[in-house]
């Protein structure tokens, strides 16, 4: 009834291919739109901004690069934390080589570096698939932390080995550091997620998403109609890779405020994977639903014996916490192991035809 | 629909409950970790700040009339979940005790705007002890800067000349506390004439360092200092111990003194020593009234009531408790403010007649903080294990002021620096 379809009738080829052929989905955008960008930052606290939007906006970012070169390209990629680390350290360094650079400006280059490196690390794929392809990757990720460590260089030789954001202002605003406010560093992060979010649909619908999908689905077949298997996996890398970096930027400097190696370790590309696993692979949406389980729930139960008035150790808590997120993945993933994404599909499905199943 | 609706529930409840919960007294949140690869080292230590604070609200109604509500947030050592506990907590509280060196450098450089006082008693970043710079910052009662002169002091006999020629190895985590004393160990080297060679264990091997061991064997160092914590103490001591290093050229940071690490080794380990700003006493008056209001009443949860860290614990949160009743006592009221406490961790004075009035003589050596001196810079003792427990080798060493002050102005002014605006306390002098 709410998700009826009877009536939307298309007379051309552009309007049955627009993103949202149906009414109601465009609909719900919109309505998500305005809720992030006017009713959360209207309603939300400071901690509600630190510790649930921005972090989950981010994260989604960083599983949605993820999710282009393995859920579309099909690569298997371990490397994640690495390469968001190669994206904050670029921008630090921008920003503290030139300081007079526009931050959101500096946030938006970084992602050339780690692109580049994601290519260089992408060449392995040409000749590996699969488990030996993640172990490439693995690779990067040992390599590439250990590089953040001992290239003092990178962390302008600070004695603690840490890298530590300063007051960025654009047009007389802070946006980064300690003295910008959270809302400003929300609406960032909103913006970049956004315009990223926006060129990923169209890009994963266009012509390269399609061979991208056609090399995942099966190489050989995709090699005899003429895809060119090596623009087809290396362009995966560089548009994944771009986005993770650009995540990565955003992680330290719109939300962190500081960062010190072993924050890119593996536990980050573990759960950056776990969130597009969740999440859905090949989609984009399930990279939202999956930061939401995953980064934004942990948050959400912490509060809830406190706001019912029940007083539990902080250390218990801590441990039904874990519990508790972990027996969910694993609902989620039993009634539905496509992740999220198709779960909600499923949903959708049911409602068109629903209240009469036939 | 569901799945939004979920959402918009979801999103409901995190902002209909931000809202911390807030209970009567003054609200001295800690950031704790009795869960994560650190627990072992956190729980007494957690513990002895817990009970401190529970003796006072059992005994003495609180402190002046005011029940201290000293409530937990658990971290298990990560910046994420510290930074978190930071936001969840700091509308109510007086004070942040981050209780990591990551949470601190993250937490840092929003005390200024939030203004809220981090008191992180033997840890941090040791440039704080900069009062002018670092406004809301503590870290009372000695810096790791501190520590690695009385170090370095102690092992060359009070002469530092002796040490030309010799060779020190530092055994460090390779992260940002571990990188602390490196600093003043190189600028010591080059005044002393010592070898300085760094060996850092990274994260990940911590429980496995075997490389490190042989790469020290290689090395045949006349001493081994280390900034160790958690799981990388007992396996550096288990590994001295098999290597047959001679356990009294080893020497660690406070956070290295942890009883049950030397236990697993018993009376191989004898000879290690810990340089520490606190001394267990077990048979103090305190203790007495800890064991007759705190354990025996159950309300506890201490394994070890005589260990080097639990009774850490206790002084770390008498240090906060003394800052609170000087603060209440300048401003005439009992429920203070952040601002009001900032006053009192600034104008500590830990005497030995005010010692002996806590019940706690010995228990941690006399000092006194300024607005221009965040540290207090009291001294400690070198501690010594006897196979059995740790116990006192030296007299009261204390840093060599001279040598530290220009390092800690030169660094705080260039951390001010690279984050300018950066706002100094101009009262100071």
């Amino acid at each position: 009834m709410l998700y009826r379809t009877a009536g939307q009738f298309k007379t051309s080829y552009r309007a049955d291919q627009a993103l949202f052929p149906i009414k109601q989905d465009a609909f719900l955008l919109g309505v998500i739109l305005i809720c992030a960008w006017v009713v959360f930052p209207l309603t939300a606290s400071e901690f509600t901004f630190q510790t649930i939007l921005t972090p989950i906006l981010i994260y989604s970012l960083a599983a949605l690069g993820l999710n282009i070169l393995t859920g579309f390209a099909g690569q298997l990629s371990l490397g994640t934390g690495a390469f968001m680390g190669v994206g904050a350290y670029a921008c630090y360094k921008m920003i503290t080589l030139m300081p007079w650079m526009n931050p959101v400006i500096a946030i938006l280059l970084s992602g050339v570096f780690s692109a580049g490196v994601g290519v260089m690390f992408g060449i392995p794929s040409l000749r590996i698939k699969g488990f030996y392809l993640a172990i490439a990757t693995l690779a990067a990720q040992f390599f590439l932390v250990w590089l953040f460590e001992k290239w003092a260089w990178l962390y302008n030789y600070n004695a603690s080995g840490a890298i530590q954001v300063p007051n960025l202002d654009m047009f007389g605003l802070y946006v980064a550091g300690p003295q910008a406010s959270s809302m400003t560093q929300y609406y960032v992060v909103l913006f970049i997620v956004t315009l990223l979010t926006y060129l990923c649909i169209n890009l994963t619908r266009g012509n390269l998403g399609r061979t991208w999908k056609a090399t995942r689905d099966m190489d050989i077949a995709a090699e005899l109609i003429g895809i060119n298997l090596m623009k087809s996996k290396l362009t995966a890398f560089a548009v994944s890779s771009y986005v993770v970096g650009v995540a990565g930027a955003l992680f330290v400097f719109m939300w962190r405020g500081a960062a010190e190696p072993n924050l890119f370790d593996i536990p980050l590309s573990f759960r950056v994977l776990f969130i597009a696993i969740i999440g859905g692979l090949g989609s984009i949406m399930g990279n939202y639903l999956g930061a939401i389980l995953i980064v934004g729930l942990p948050v959400v139960l912490n509060t809830v014996p406190s706001a019912l008035g029940i007083h539990v150790e902080s250390a218990l808590l801590e441990h039904l916490n874990i519990m508790i997120v972990g027996s969910l993945i694993i609902f989620f993933l039993i009634i539905e192991p496509h992740g999220l994404n198709q779960l909600w599909r499923l949903i959708r499905e049911k409602l068109t035809i629903w209240p009469f199943p036939h | 629909m569901k799945t939004f609706t979920k959402l918009a529930l979801a999103s409901a409840l995190s902002l209909g409950l931000a809202a911390p919960a807030f209970a009567e007294g003054l609200f001295a949140p800690n950031l704790t970790y009795r869960t994560g690869p650190f627990a072992s080292t956190g729980i007494p230590l957690m513990d002895g700040q817990k009970d401190y604070m529970t003796l006072l609200n059992e005994r003495d109604g609180g402190i002046g009339g005011v029940m201290i509500n000293f409530e937990e947030c658990e971290t298990g050592y990560s910046t994420e979940k510290g930074v978190e506990c930071y936001e969840r907590t700091k509308a109510d509280a007086i004070v942040t005790q981050p209780w990591s060196t990551g949470i601190t450098l993250q937490v840092l450089p929003k005390t200024n705007t939030d203004m809220i006082p981090i008191l992180a008693p033997g840890y941090g970043f040791s440039p704080m002890a900069n009062g002018k710079v670092f406004q809301w910052a503590f870290n009372p009662p000695v810096s790791y800067w501190d520590g690695a002169s009385m170090i370095m002091q102690y092992l060359s006999g009070g002469d530092m000349g002796s040490l030309s020629g010799k060779k020190v190895v530092l055994l460090h985590l390779d992260h940002p506390f571990g990188k602390e004393p490196i600093p003043v160990l190189e600028a010591m080297a080059e005044a002393y004439g010592f070898e300085l060679k760094l060996v850092p264990v990274g994260l990940k091997e911590m429980q496995n360092q075997s490389a490190q061991w042989l790469q020290i064997r290689r090395e045949r160092p006349d001493y081994v200092v280390m900034w160790g914590w958690g799981a990388m103490n007992a396996s550096a001591i288990a590994e001295a111990v098999k290597t047959k290093f001679p356990m009294e050229n080893f020497v660690g940071v406070w956070w290295a003194g942890h009883d049950a690490d030397l236990k697993q080794v018993g009376a191989d380990g004898k000879g290690y020593k810990s340089i520490s700003w606190s001394m267990p006493q077990p048979d103090s008056p305190l203790m007495a009234d800890v064991k007759k209001y705190v354990i025996d009443a159950g309300k506890s949860t201490v394994e070890d009531p005589n260990s080097v860290f639990y009774q850490r614990g206790l002084v770390i949160s008498m240090f906060l408790a003394e800052a609170i009743s000087v603060a209440q006592a300048e401003f005439g009221v009992a429920e203070i403010n952040a601002e009001q406490l900032r006053w009192g961790l600034e104008n500590l004075n830990i005497t030995d007649e005010r010692l002996a009035e806590l019940g706690m003589t010995g228990m941690v050596p006399p000092f006194s903080t300024s607005c221009s001196n965040h540290t207090g810079h009291s001294g400690a003792w070198m501690l010594e294990w006897d196979g059995e427990k740790f116990v006192k080798a030296s007299d009261l060493l204390m840093p060599d002021a001279e040598f530290i002050a220009p390092l800690e102005e030169a660094n705080s002014l260039e951390y001010a620096e690279a984050n300018a605006p950066w706002p100094m306390n101009e009262a100071c002098n």
